[in-house]
């Protein structure tokens, strides 16, 4: 994943630079990481994405919020429908329903 | 009078008609929870909710007669609802729908890689004890254009498949995961960059549920 940076020369230090790749290759890779988390790849696809993110510290760090933020999102909290509101409602809806 | 979906698995399908006071009564207290948990996290407010358990359960009355059980009950009440849902967020907000490409998701800065807010050795239930992530995740779902929104609460929060979530939606199985990826892109993005108060609640006020 590459970063802006004012100071070309540093870019040749970032790690998609040193192993011979750049931000298309990091796109690429962003594309899919929904499909490779999801299990979704063929295994060979799942090979290349995990040499990729051995390699790139960034796409490393984005997949692992990436992969943080599906948790947190599997585990969203909802408050629960009190009692007292449960039954107000049936007793709505089944004054409406028996009317119609 | 006993009903007819007594007994069974709530997504099971009812073996008749839904026309006694009974069997629907058991349809509601059945799915009320599950339909109540949905609406609330498409609309994000408890008294809309409300209004969409309502709306979907009367739907649902109306229309059990040409419900034919080809797909749970449950998958019928959320496409019901979803519908529901939409219609209301469109009459009182006018959201606009808008498509989300790849490229806006690429980081262009420090601090756009991680999570403002670490979750490092913790459980997502103690993480979101904090109630300053829990505001940010809200409030990131709440930015999801509604078409965004609605695969993502779905696949990722009510759990269901791809394929599930097609047949609620009317798509096909690669535009479902197209759309969730970008959703979880953006969610992500919004949890990165929004400069989130580190010194977030620990979560003592009131209870919530997975």
């Amino acid at each position: 994943m590459r970063r802006r940076s004012r100071t070309a020369p540093a870019e040749k230090n970032r790690p998609h630079q040193r192993h011979g790749h750049g931000k298309a290759h990091c796109l690429k890779i962003l594309k899919q990481l929904s499909a490779y988390l999801d299990e979704e790849l063929p295994r060979e696809v799942c090979e290349e994405i995990r040499r990729h993110l051995g390699a790139c510290p960034n796409c490393e760090e984005f997949i692992e919020s990436l992969k943080q933020t599906i948790t947190l999102c599997r585990h969203h909290p909802v408050r629960p429908l009190s009692s007292t509101a449960k039954a107000r409602l049936r007793r709505q809806i089944l004054e409406v329903a028996a009317s119609l | 009078m006993k009903s007819r979906s007594q007994g069974r698995h709530p997504g099971a399908r009812p073996s008749a008609e839904l026309d006694e006071p009974a069997a629907f009564d058991q349809l509601y207290r059945d799915h009320v929870d599950l339909i109540y948990r949905f609406a609330q996290r498409l609309c994000g407010e408890a008294d809309a909710a409300k209004d969409i358990v309502q709306d979907t359960f009367l739907n649902a009355y109306r229309g059990f007669k040409k419900f034919r059980g080809d797909a749970q009950v449950s998958t019928w009440l959320y496409t019901i609802a979803s519908r529901a849902c939409l219609r209301m967020r469109r009459k009182r907000k006018g959201e606009p729908e808008r498509e989300l490409s790849l490229e806006e998701f690429i980081p262009t800065s420090e601090g756009e890689f991680k999570l403002q807010i670490p979750m490092d050795g913790l459980t997502p239930e103690e993480a979101l004890q904090n109630k300053e992530l829990r505001r940010a995740l809200d409030q990131a779902i709440e930015k999801l254009p509604p078409k965004y929104r609605m695969v993502l609460v779905l696949r990722d929060m009510e759990g269901l498949s791809a394929k599930e979530v097609g047949t609620i939606m009317g798509l096909n199985e690669r535009a479902v995961k197209s759309r969730l990826h970008r959703a979880r892109l953006f969610v992500r993005r919004e949890l990165s960059a929004r400069g989130i108060a580190r010194q977030g609640g620990t979560g003592t006020e009131e209870r919530m549920v997975p």
